[in-house]
């Protein structure tokens, strides 16, 4: 038996990334008031590794820094209402993560999570964000959107 | 014969824009550095360069944001106007996010992408690219001749061109592959990050724009060759400091940008 687990992981520093992705949507006339970006880390992993995974994942600096790092997991595999994930169009579940594998763990998939916000702190409309996942965020050629 | 003006142009992040300006001058051309912050200087070039390294950090995707900065404006508007452009490495990234490569969909919708190696990993390897399109085909090369090869060094993380299949079909059909991964002696290889096609470049339908992977300008003098020619011109600083190899696209480009500009 296996268990897939789904984990977010995002900065408790300023995110520059976000930030650079907020000024370009501003260039591109999508206003926006903030944006929340976060790692979305899936493991598809035996029982036994599924058990202590997430503590396992807290310890890999490569993908969880307790210095900059926030580590949640999340109760579904999907985006939650809001935000969309990018993923690659023809990933394939890596086995390894910075060349290390994971014991117990047969794949993983990376995304990465997108909220945006509006000046109130508001999800801003379901239009908006699919104009900036299609002039921005998601290049169709290899990337694909993932949402609710 | 006027001076052909070529902008380099420079973003935050970019790391080849002195040995491209180098590549430039040597080939007989005027060159010069423009920053991100200078978009109104560029009315004034004749033919523009987008060199290689990490534009933004490569943030959201390699060459995603730059394609979307305020210099790159003037720079699709003179693609456009049928003037040269060259994208190498991260500027060929930003070609492709552009749109202005293969260029068969409207401006900013990117239908091809240079995407994350298959390896997974950065990769430097030294490379030969081949013509594989008529020479008739990339005017932004004048005068190079059918199956030129070119030494180059590929180095990147997100080479691999990567495109739904009909576009792929229509890369291939209409003359968008402009070189692939070769030997030496024009053997083709598959290409070492794994990119559809084994394209190495990419040119859109006019032949004035050209996005390539490989680095010709860390090929473009005989001391940076990984062939007997570096031994043999060794003790003989002339011929080690020589132009050649990877110059050769260079010349090429001079050729054609000078062929642009009136007398």
């Amino acid at each position: 038996m296996s268990a897939f687990r789904t984990f977010a992981v995002s900065l408790t520093i300023p995110d520059n990334e976000a930030f650079t992705a907020l000024e370009t949507l501003g260039r591109l006339g999508i206003l926006v008031g903030r944006i929340v970006r976060a790692d979305i880390w899936q493991f598809d992993a035996d029982d036994s590794a599924a058990q202590d995974l997430a503590s396992t994942i807290a310890s890999i600096e490569t993908i969880h820094n307790p210095n900059k790092h926030r580590l949640a997991e999340r109760q579904s595999d999907r985006p939650a209402s809001g935000e969309v994930w990018i993923a690659s169009r023809d990933e394939a579940p890596a086995r390894l993560v910075a060349g290390r594998s994971i014991p117990g763990v047969r794949g993983i998939r990376r995304r990465t999570a997108w909220r945006l916000l509006d000046d109130s702190g508001r999800d801003v409309a379901p239009a908006a964000l699919d104009r900036a996942v299609e002039m921005f965020l998601c290049n169709p050629a290899f990337q694909v959107a993932i949402k609710t | 014969m006027s001076t052909a003006r070529v902008a380099v142009v420079v973003f935050p992040g970019t790391n080849s824009e002195d040995e491209t300006l180098r590549a430039v001058l040597a080939v007989g051309l005027d060159g010069e550095l423009v920053h991100w912050s200078q978009p109104e200087k560029l009315a004034r070039f004749d033919a523009f360069i987008l060199p290689g390294g990490f534009a933004y950090e490569d943030r959201i995707r390699a060459g995603a944001v730059a394609a979307h900065d305020a210099v790159i404006d003037p720079v699709i508007d003179a693609a456009q106007a049928g003037k040269y452009v060259l994208g190498i490495c991260n500027g060929a990234q930003m070609l492709a996010e552009a749109g202005l490569v293969p260029g068969t969909a409207p401006l900013r919708r990117p239908t091809a992408a240079f995407a994350p190696n298959a390896s997974g990993r950065f990769q430097s390897v030294h490379v030969h690219v081949k013509l594989v399109v008529a020479p008739e085909r990339v005017p932004i090369l004048s005068g190079i001749e059918a199956g030129a090869v070119i030494p180059a060094w590929a180095s990147h993380g997100d080479g691999r061109l990567a495109a739904p299949a009909d576009e792929l079909g229509r890369i291939e059909r209409d003359g968008h592959l402009a070189f692939i991964y070769c030997d030496r002696d024009g053997n083709a290889v598959s290409a070492p990050n794994g990119a559809a096609l084994d394209c190495a470049a990419l040119v859109n339908r006019e032949g004035n724009v050209l996005a390539i992977m490989p680095h010709p300008e860390r090929d473009a003098w005989t001391y940076q060759h990984l062939d007997a020619s570096r031994d043999a011109a060794r003790g003989n600083t002339q011929a080690t400091l020589a132009p050649s190899g990877g110059i050769k696209l260079f010349e090429h480009f001079a050729r054609a940008v000078r062929e642009s500009v009136p007398a």
